[in-house]
């Protein structure tokens, strides 16, 4: 394995810090590789702050050739910045590559870009593009390309671009575009970038499936039309809902293979079995799969039966049941809070998700994040719940909670469900297909949206409970929470940003915005010899370690 | 014959007419094209957005003007925003306002886009067509024979063991829907839990290569259904023709008995059978529904389940023509046909 040590000569002050607080046992070893690797620190580096090498790669002995078929929904393509599907990038991913990538031990690591550097309080950070990349037209990769890709996540006026959450500390709030002066083009591999706050989270953005570069040419719509990428693949076939194929580009020399290694596969096919598990498990009885793209529930044991190889990965992945605070009878704090009060989260583990994961304490905070401060256990409390219920003039309301057709959601949903009737509150369940689920998840009253992991526990709050971003489904919307959240992003010492974080879910947890019953463990299960697809915690598929024993 | 045709394919062109109205009128009414302006703009946009947006794209004339669109008998929406650029129905990329045609519906054989598959409906019915054409050809290739074989094996002798073992047979397979029998044969032959695993749970390879292993089930689950059901009727009108008189001179006059079934009874039997499978055809459909959904085999019925899904406006009104059609068309087959059979039947 190849590695440019430039950065290591030169370690960010606060990486050397978080070396020690890990020693200190005050930060887990996956989180100091995620905080370390986002300061430029490379993960060989990181390893040695610590005083241990970087674990070997398995794939000396790697093989080529073959196709991989995988079981995933194919869906319909749209400008990166508006995936909002894992689906969508990692299909697209055989062409359309990252600047960073995020790895399964949570360390980042370059790959459109050589390194980065940050200055000491987070607020500057130098890019270094990697030199000798070329799209698969010819064109060379520039640090114009990283500058015009970065300058369109910032354009927040485009509808339903969720980058622009992610880089607001570059963007001006007055024209909701890049701030002028933010993004600076040095020379044609460097590009710095100047943050109006400090923010630790810019560089773990960009290894977000949206967050895909672009060629100059693209100008919206589907991106496979015209594929014109970095990456080793190609799509041949898109077909919606049908199948999605990539075939290895042989006439574009990809700069990863003598960086990284790979890619070894000659294809790769994505095939459509909606949304039933129990199709999955008759695709792979039927070999017409060799992995599947998440297994679930009691699928995961079946799986094991059926001798295919589970691969695990923990992670700060949840279903979030949640209240949209605009809508009737939920706009009522103490009705969300009485919902809260008649759920026991470990019997929703138990019993939505067969216990693979650990409970979760309602305000989306994960106990593997950095900075998660620990609250005072949740009370249950079913009978205080009616009376809350019946206090607020809701005793004869029934109440509805919507959920997709899936395995483990619904049956979650349902043992929710069962819990609030138990404590004497009706309710009913409404359970709608994946197709016409997602047309309106950020509206629905009360209803279950799965949430996948993001690195820090910052991120996931600024992207899905701040004020007014895209994806704000609770609509919650609180000066207060908002104002703890900047100063959190800000504050380089986990120890320190742990305070504010207490405070932030206090509020979390006293607004009543969600029921989060628990923390899941994601599997993959993949056929004897698929080799390196391994599940990853945000799903992200890298295809070039893919490979197939021969 | 022409006067009969001519009136059999107007009947035709007001039904399918009818239908796809009222399949318009459905998927057109209000809730359902908020859903189709949030599907393409996004779940998070406001009401006046939503409104804006419908209006833009023509969504807001009356229902009937817009089915006139549809249909192509009505020019093309078009609207010309403040800064001048024109969009319309009938406009699009590859064909700008300047050469784009007044009329593009149905009769111009412009079926309209996709918002599921993001495909020209023609496109998308074409390759459900195709594969559910290929299924329904095996499918009638197992029943079809199966069916009269077991039926007139039952029926030449009334009330023998045969006769009852079939029957009981016929009627069981009636008896069981397609969405039992599916997962009866899956966990039975396909998964682990019998373990014998014999054939595919799946179809979707078959879409690309038939194969025995991953064909068998979906056909046989489509194929026993309606199998039973005209064995019965194979039965019931050779039970008849085997008691007619001229059997029975038959066989005073020493003809022998395989001879009286093959060369006196068997085509006077066929008759009823061949209208009862005829109208198989539209009950077919619905199997393939149900089939392809299980076996996640993406022919027609899957993509109406899909169309349907979603509210696909467009797409959801290419299939219903299209299903009138095969419905009106085996009917007409199946009266032409009638008269070919039995000389006794004339048409007018």
């Amino acid at each position: 394995m190849t590695q440019h040590f430039r950065n290591a000569e030169k370690v960010h002050p606060a990486a050397t810090l978080y070396a020690t607080e890990e020693k200190a046992g005050k930060l887990d070893r996956r989180e100091f590789l995620t905080r370390a690797t986002a300061l430029g620190v490379t993960a060989p580096a990181a390893y040695g702050l610590l005083g241990l090498s970087s674990p070997a790669k398995a794939e000396a002995h790697a093989t080529s050739g073959g196709t991989l078929r995988m079981q995933m929904e194919t869906k319909a393509l749209k400008d990166p910045r508006l995936f909002d599907w894992s689906e969508m990038g990692n299909f697209a991913r055989g062409w359309l590559e990252y600047l960073v990538e995020y790895n399964g031990d949570g360390s980042l690591r370059g790959m459109l870009l050589e390194s980065w550097e940050a200055n000491e309080d987070a607020t500057e950070f130098t890019l270094n593009v990697r030199p000798g990349v070329t799209w698969n037209n010819g064109d060379a990769f520039t640090a114009e390309d990283v500058a015009r890709n970065i300058t369109g996540w910032c354009d927040s006026s485009v509808e339903g671009n969720s980058m622009a959450a992610r880089m607001s500390s570059l963007i001006d709030a007055d024209t909701g575009m890049a701030r002028e002066g933010a993004i600076t083009v040095v020379d044609d591999l460097t590009v710095k970038l100047t943050l109006n706050a400090p923010d630790i989270t810019v560089i773990v953005g960009m290894a977000d499936y949206p967050a895909s570069i672009v060629h100059s040419s693209y100008a919206g719509g589907d991106p496979s039309v015209n594929p014109i990428g970095t990456g080793p693949y190609l799509p041949t076939q898109n077909d919606v809902g049908v199948k999605q194929i990539l075939v290895k580009n042989t006439d574009h020399t990809w700069w990863g293979t003598e960086v990284y290694g790979g890619p070894y596969l000659d294809s790769i096919e994505y095939i459509d079995y909606g949304t039933d598990p129990s199709a999955f498990l008759a695709a792979a009885e039927s070999g017409e799969i060799d992995a599947t793209y998440q297994t679930t529930g009691d699928f995961v044991d079946i799986f094991d039966a059926i001798g295919f190889n589970k691969t695990e990965a923990i992670t700060s992945a949840t279903l979030a049941i949640r209240f949209n605070q605009l809508q009737e009878p939920f706009d009522n704090v103490e009705v969300r809070r009485a919902m809260q009060l008649a759920v026991d989260n470990s019997v929703i583990l138990e019993l939505g998700y067969n216990g693979l994961g650990t409970t979760a304490e309602n305000h989306h905070v994960c106990p593997i994040h950095p900075e998660y401060a620990e609250l005072a256990p949740l009370v249950v409390d079913p009978d205080g719940a009616a009376a809350a219920i019946a206090e607020a003039g809701h005793a004869d309301t029934e109440f509805e909670l919507i959920s997709i057709d899936d395995a483990w959601q619904a049956a979650s949903c349902d043992a929710v469900a069962a819990q609030i009737r138990d404590a004497g509150i009706n309710i009913k369940r409404t359970v709608l297909p994946g197709s016409t689920f997602w047309n309106d998840w950020t509206k629905y009253p009360f209803s279950a949206t799965e949430w996948n992991m993001r690195p820090l526990g910052v991120q996931v709050l600024a992207l899905a409970y701040k004020s007014g971003v895209a994806w704000n489904e609770t609509a919650f919307a609180n000066a207060e929470f908002d104002a703890l959240l900047a100063r959190a992003m800000s504050i380089e010492n986990a120890e320190a940003r742990s305070e504010v974080m207490a405070e932030i879910e206090t509020i979390m947890q006293n607004e009543g915005v969600l029921i989060q019953p628990y923390w899941r463990s994601l599997y993959r299960h993949t056929a004897a010899g698929v080799m390196g697809a391994d599940m990853h915690p945000t799903f992200e598929h890298h295809h070039y370690k893919w490979w197939i024993e021969a | 014959m022409l006067r009969f045709l001519a009136s059999r394919i107007l009947t035709m062109i007001l039904t399918a007419l009818c239908l796809t109205f009222i399949v318009f009128f459905l998927t057109n009414l209000g809730p359902n094209l908020e859903k189709v302006a949030k599907s393409e703009l996004g779940a998070r946009i406001t009401d006046a957005e939503v409104e804006s947006w419908l209006t833009r794209n023509g969504y807001m004339q009356p229902v009937v003007l817009r089915y006139g669109e549809w249909l192509g008998v009505v020019p093309g929406f078009t609207h010309e925003a403040d800064d001048g650029a024109v969009t319309g129905r009938c406009i699009d990329a590859e064909t700008p306002a300047e050469v784009a045609p007044t009329f593009c519906g149905v009769l111009q054989g412009d079926w309209g886009y996709s918002t599921v598959f993001r495909r020209d409906v023609s496109e998308i019915v074409a390759r459900g067509l195709g594969l559910t054409g290929k299924l329904m050809f095996w499918v009638m290739l197992v029943m079809v024979p199966g069916a009269l074989l077991i039926g007139v094996l039952a029926g030449m002798r009334e009330g023998s063991r045969t006769d009852r073992t079939l029957s009981t047979l016929s009627i069981v397979t009636t008896a069981t829907p397609e969405y039992v029998s599916g997962v009866v044969f899956i966990t039975v032959f396909a998964s682990s839990a019998v373990g014998l695993k014999w054939l595919n749970g799946s179809a979707t390879s078959a879409m690309d290569d038939i194969t025995f292993a991953n064909f068998t089930l979906p056909v046989l689950t489509i194929a026993l259904y309606g199998m039973g059901y005209i064995a019965r009727m194979t039965r019931a009108s050779m039970t008849e023709v085997m008691t007619a008189q001229y059997i029975r001179t038959a066989r005073l006059k020493g003809v022998s008995f395989p001879n009286i079934v093959m060369k006196h009874a068997l085509r006077n039997a066929l008759i009823a059978p061949f209208t009862v499978i005829m109208l198989q055809f539209p009950w077919l459909l619905n199997g393939v529904v149900i089939v392809e959904t299980l076996f996640n085999y993406k022919g027609f019925g899957w993509t109406l389940v899909e169309a349907a899904g979603n509210n696909d406006i467009e797409l959801l009104l290419g299939v219903s023509v299209v299903s009138v059609l095969v419905v009106l068309i085996t009917q007409l087959i199946s009266d032409i046909g009638y008269v070919y059979l039995n000389p006794r039947i004339r048409i007018s």
